[in-house]
Order: C-alpha cells, then sequence, then structure tokens
C-alpha cells in the first residue's frame, strides 16, 4: 500500500486547479495523484505559437527533495528537448529547490519554449542548425508545431 | 438616461457632503458655456461648416492649390488649433490670412470676420520664429513651381512674411476666444479642487484606517494581561477576525492584485466586490460569531470604512467621466481642439492620468492607495497562515529553523529531510546553510509567536509530529487505529 498523499501535493493540486495559470494545465489523474497530464501552449509571439503540447510529469516519493520527472509527448523540435520529449532545464536538475512548485517548473519550460538556449543544447543536431542557420531552425521549428502541435 | 441628468442626480442623491458637491465639475454651466463658445464662433463667421472645412483641410495639407487664384480657394498649412502659450492657457484659434485683404486663407468668412481679422494682421506680430521657419521653407518648396510674384505695395518687413507666392503676405493670426477662455476657467480650477479634496479625502482616511488598525489590535490581542481567564474567547475572535481579512485578501475589492489581471478598477467592480464580501461574511456568519462588542463594534468599523472608500471612489470616478464627457461635447460642438488643454492638465495633475481599466480621473489612486493602506495598517496585525508556511512541506513552519541565510522559516523535520537527502542549499535563497543547520538554528521568537497567533495550527501540528514519530519507532502499524482494538 502507498503512503497517503503529502499535504503539499494535495494543496498544490488545488491550486493548480483553482488559479489556473494561462496557457497552461495540469490534470491528475484519478488512479494515481502523482501521475499528471500537461498541457503548455506555445507562447505568443515564438515560432511555437498556436501550438498545444502535451507532457506528462510524475511526482516521485521523494518528491519534493527531488523534482518532478517530466517530459513532452507531442513532438517539438527544439535545442533543449530531445527526440524522447526530455528536457534540459537547470531547476528540473541541478538547480532544482524543494521551495519550487509544480506551477513554476511548468512557468520555466514554457519560458524556455519561449526562449531556445543552444548553447546548452540537448539535442545536438537542432542546436547545430539553430547556431548555424537560425530562421531555417525557425522555419523547422514553426512547421512541426503545424503538423504535431495543433488541435485537430 | 442622458449623462447630465444622471450626473446631475448622483451629486444630489448619493449624499455626499456638500463640500464635495462644491467642488464637482460643473456640467451644466459648462454645457452653457460651451453653447456661448459655439455662439462667438457664429459670431465671427466660423460656422461649424467652415471650421469642419478647416479640419478637413488638414487631413491634406499637401495639397495647396498654388494656381486658379480664386481668393475664396481654400488652403492651410496647419490645423486650426488652440495653441497654449507657455504657462498660461489661452485658447485661441489661429487662422491663416491674407492681411492685405484680410482673407482668411484657411476658410471661407463672412465679411465682418474678414475686417476683424485684417485688422488682427495688421497689428499683431503673431508668428512664432520657429512655425515662420518651418512655413518658410515650405513655401521655398511652393516657390520652385511658381516663379515669385511681382512686389506688392507692402513694405518690406511685411513681406518677409511671405508664405506663399500667390498671396502675397499670408500670417498667421490668433484670435482668442473669450467663451472658450471662460470655459477653461471653469473648469481648470475644478480639477485642483477635486485635487485637494482627494488629498484631504485620503489623508482622513488614512486616519480612521489608522483608529481602526488600533481598534483591531486590541481586539484580537490572543492574551492581554488580566484577561489571562477569557483567553478562550479572544482565541475564536481571533480566528474570526483572521477568516475574515484572509476573504478580504482573498478578492481585494478596490484594486486588482490578480496575477492575469493587475491594475486599478471601476467603481462598479468594487462595489460588486464589497457586496459579494459582504454577502460572503453573512454566509460564513462570522460577525455574528464574534464574542466581544468591542470586535462587533471594529467589525462594524471595518465594514464602514470600505463603504466609505467606495463612496469617495465613486464621487472622484463621476468626476472624471464628466471631465471626459464634457471635453468630448467641447470638442464636437466648437470644432476647435481641446487636447492640448487635457494634455496640459495631465502634466499638472498626474493623478487624473487614468489606466485603461480604471474608473479613471483620480479615483484610480484612491482605490490604490487606500488599499494598500488597510493592508498594512489593519490587515497586517491579524497574521495570515499563508505567511508562515514552509516552503518545502506547504504547511505551518513547526518547530520553525531559520537557517540564517535568508528570512525564510521551514520545519526542522523538513531541514532534517535536507540534510538526509544531502540537499546542501536552503530552499529560498540557495545559500549553502542546510548541513551545518542544528538545535541553535530553532527560531525560538518565530515558535514563541506562532504558538500565541496560531494555537489551534500548532496543536494539530504537534499532534502529527507525535504520530510520526510513533510510527518511525514503531512501525506504521502501531498507529493504525484498527490495531488498538485487539
Ligand atoms: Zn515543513
Ligand atoms: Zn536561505
Amino acid at each position: 500500500m502507498s503512503a497517503p498523499l503529502p499535504k503539499r501535493i494535495i494543496k498544490e493540486t488545488e491550486r493548480l486547479q483553482s488559479e489556473p495559470v494561462p496557457g497552461i494545465s495540469a490534470q491528475p489523474h484519478d488512479d494515481n495523484a502523482r501521475y499528471f497530464d500537461v498541457i503548455v501552449e506555445g507562447p505568443g509571439g515564438s515560432c511555437y505559437e498556436g501550438g498545444v503540447f502535451q507532457l506528462e510529469l510524475f511526482l516521485p516519493d521523494d518528491y519534493p527533495m527531488c523534482p518532478p520527472r517530466i517530459r513532452f509527448l507531442t513532438r517539438i523540435y527544439h535545442p533543449n528537448i530531445d527526440r524522447l520529449g526530455r528536457i534540459c532545464l537547470d531547476v528540473l536538475k541541478n538547480n532544482w529547490s524543494p521551495a519550487l512548485q509544480i506551477r513554476t517548473i511548468l512557468l520555466s519550460i514554457q519560458a524556455l519554449l519561449g526562449a531556445p538556449n543552444p548553447e546548452d543544447p540537448l539535442n545536438e543536431a537542432v542546436a547545430k542548425q539553430w547556431k548555424e542557420n537560425q530562421p531555417e531552425a525557425i522555419k523547422t521549428a514553426r512547421e512541426w508545431t503545424e503538423l504535431y502541435a495543433k488541435k485537430k | 438616461m442622458k449623462f447630465g441628468h444622471e450626473y446631475e442626480t448622483a451629486l444630489a442623491n448619493e449624499g455626499y457632503p456638500e463640500q464635495w458637491v462644491n467642488s464637482a465639475i460643473d456640467y451644466k454651466h459648462l454645457k452653457k458655456c460651451i453653447k456661448r463658445v459655439h455662439r462667438e464662433l457664429e459670431s465671427l463667421g466660423l460656422d461649424e461648416h467652415t471650421l469642419a472645412a478647416m479640419n478637413d483641410l488638414v487631413a491634406q495639407p499637401q495639397t495647396p492649390k498654388p494656381t486658379g487664384i480664386d481668393p475664396k480657394d481654400y488652403f492651410s498649412a496647419s490645423n486650426p488649433d488652440l495653441s497654449p502659450i507657455q504657462e498660461e492657457f489661452t485658447p485661441q484659434l489661429k487662422v491663416l490670412v491674407d492681411s492685405k485683404t484680410g482673407l482668411a486663407l484657411d476658410a471661407r468668412l463672412a465679411p465682418e470676420t474678414k475686417a476683424s481679422l485684417q485688422k488682427l494682421a495688421k497689428h499683431e506680430m503673431v508668428v512664432e520664429g520657429r512655425k515662420k521657419r518651418l512655413e518658410q521653407a515650405k513655401a521655398r518648396q511652393q516657390q520652385l513651381q511658381l516663379p515669385d510674384t511681382t512686389d506688392s505695395v507692402l513694405d518690406g518687413s511685411e513681406r518677409k512674411e511671405s508664405l506663399t507666392p500667390d498671396v502675397e503676405d499670408a500670417r498667421w493670426v490668433y484670435v482668442p476666444l473669450a467663451s472658450a477662455q471662460d470655459f477653461f476657467e471653469m473648469l481648470e480650477p475644478k480639477l485642483a479642487e477635486l485635487d485637494a479634496l482627494r488629498d484631504a479625502e485620503t489623508r482622513n482616511l488614512e486616519e480612521k484606517i489608522l483608529d481602526l488598525g488600533d481598534l483591531v489590535e486590541d481586539v484580537v490581542q490572543p492574551v492581554r494581561e488580566g484577561f489571562e481567564a477569557k483567553r478562550e474567547i479572544s482565541y475564536r475572535d481571533l480566528y474570526f477576525w483572521r477568516e475574515m481579512f484572509r476573504l478580504y485578501l482573498e478578492k481585494p475589492i478596490f484594486y486588482s492584485e490578480a496575477e492575469q489581471k493587475r491594475g486599478a478598477i471601476t467603481f462598479d467592480e468594487a462595489r460588486k466586490n464589497l457586496e459579494n464580501y459582504d454577502h460572503t461574511l453573512r454566509e460564513t456568519g462570522l460577525l455574528a460569531k464574534m464574542k466581544t462588542p468591542q470586535a462587533k463594534a471594529a467589525a462594524q468599523q471595518f465594514l464602514d470604512l470600505n463603504l466609505q472608500i467606495l463612496k469617495v471612489m465613486h464621487f472622484q470616478e463621476m468626476n472624471a467621466r464628466a471631465m471626459r464627457k464634457i471635453l468630448k461635447k467641447f470638442d464636437k460642438r466648437t470644432h476647435l481642439q481641446g487636447d492640448q488643454f487635457a494634455k496640459n492638465l495631465i502634466v499638472k495633475y498626474p493623478g487624473i492620468k487614468s489606466s485603461k481599466s480604471g474608473a479613471g480621473g483620480f479615483a484610480d489612486s484612491i482605490g490604490r492607495d487606500l488599499q494598500a493602506e488597510m493592508g498594512t495598517k489593519v490587515l497586517a496585525i491579524v497574521p495570515q497562515l499563508d505567511d508562515w508556511i514552509c516552503p518545502v512541506c506547504c504547511e505551518m513552519a513547526w518547530r520553525p529553523v531559520n537557517l540564517g541565510c535568508c528570512r525564510a522559516v521551514l520545519c526542522i523535520r523538513c531541514v532534517i529531510d535536507l540534510q538526509s537527502k544531502n540537499m546542501k542549499k536552503c530552499p529560498m535563497c540557495n545559500a549553502e546553510t542546510v548541513m551545518a543547520a542544528n538545535g541553535k538554528n530553532l527560531d525560538m521568537d518565530t515558535m514563541e509567536f506562532l504558538e500565541i497567533y496560531f494555537p489551534m495550527e500548532v496543536k494539530k501540528r504537534q499532534k502529527e509530529n507525535e504520530k510520526a514519530q510513533l510510527a518511525r519507532d514503531y512501525g506504521e502499524e502501531f498507529v493504525k487505529p484498527g490495531c488498538t482494538v485487539m
């Protein structure tokens, strides 16, 4: 039998519902309150604008002593996100602090879509393209957004 | 309902103090004044039609007709406008005139207007140097198309004013408009009065907020000397006040603090907020639950004060609307542009600069300032649980520890957890202070404070902690209620 859900997770979940962040939603599964279906909208003005990206988020037993595990389910062309949807973001690794929350992490991810950082790449090929021919990379990102991240 | 009527009715029936009503924008008289401006313009031969034509010409300033010298043809190099003369604002009409014939080059004018304009043109040196240079540059461009015409009978100095080749002696004439001046002279002091009123009322309400703060402080004081016996009762009042203020903070009344929509709001929104708040208070029955008469009186005073803020806000919002409407009417009826005047006013009274969302005028700053004042002087007296939450477990910091790097307080349990996971950094400020923490870091002052102001939460966490301790010492089974029945 699993341990009862910590108050903190209950509180975070409640607040995500009662005060949703614009352009972001996170729904826990009925049968697993530590597993969330996440939707992040591409920020306006970025090459992901208009895209609706699905992610999965899991809170390990040690949470908040360790960061949530999170990855993109929707394919995305981004230098800091690899083919498996894993995200290179400092607050999800070394810079994690237990004071951070699901909502702050999702905001960071949304911000990462608005400001790709090819200097700290996870996806070498994309990062290379981004550095050598940025207009072309942005064009591809737009095409992928159109192709994979548009609501049908 | 017409705004004018609505406005006068509100002023008469909302129960405003006489002094406020006297400071209010005199919409009716200003309206009459506009009629006078209208008449004065007409008497100058500048009827609506003419003025409209002048404005239209401004839309195509690049198309003056240098040929076909029908002197009645319009052309205009600039807007007939109200030019501010430094410091003193005087509404004037600016017309381009041939000083020789008195013909207004901007517009078709009645003969008597021509005569008066001619007079003005001959006797006043009204062309500002800057404008002159601009006009001359323009004239030079035109001269490329048309050779200079022959000298006229005018003397040299006046010829220097020459603007266009086909009209020898064009110059700007400013027609002072007495009635328009009246209008602005009537309007402007009102703003000074309204500003003074805002100032006085803000101070008055701030004073009352301070008094209320003292009262609340007295009422919620959990343990008062000589009142030990009443401890239980005061506790309950403290919790009622906390809930009352928590609800108040949850949906601020006079100024929006929400993530999505921060900023000034209108009187209608503020009134709705206050009504909703009042409704919630009734539903929860908080007021009725208060034990001491002092607490009840203070709560009533709190609500009254909110109503007073609302009233000041309403009054100022109405005046802001009256001003916007009357300036619009002025523009529409006179075809003179009052924009410049409005711009000058904003420089003079930054308080009336309104945000898009808000009520406008002085009402915005009143809502914002008094809400802030209420927050720091009254609401802050009753500490809210949210301000004493441990960032790790999101519950009240139990046996609070301060790591010495920042102001954050964490549960001692949570610090031990961090240490056991070898997480060295303070969750709030990232300083590497976690591993060095020990019993000495217990924040005794905060602990005492929490015991006084959150006795129920402290008790609850104490129990939880004991249970967790038992679970750690004897295993999960021990604390399961079912096991005790064996
Ligand atoms: Zn804690
Ligand atoms: Zn710190």
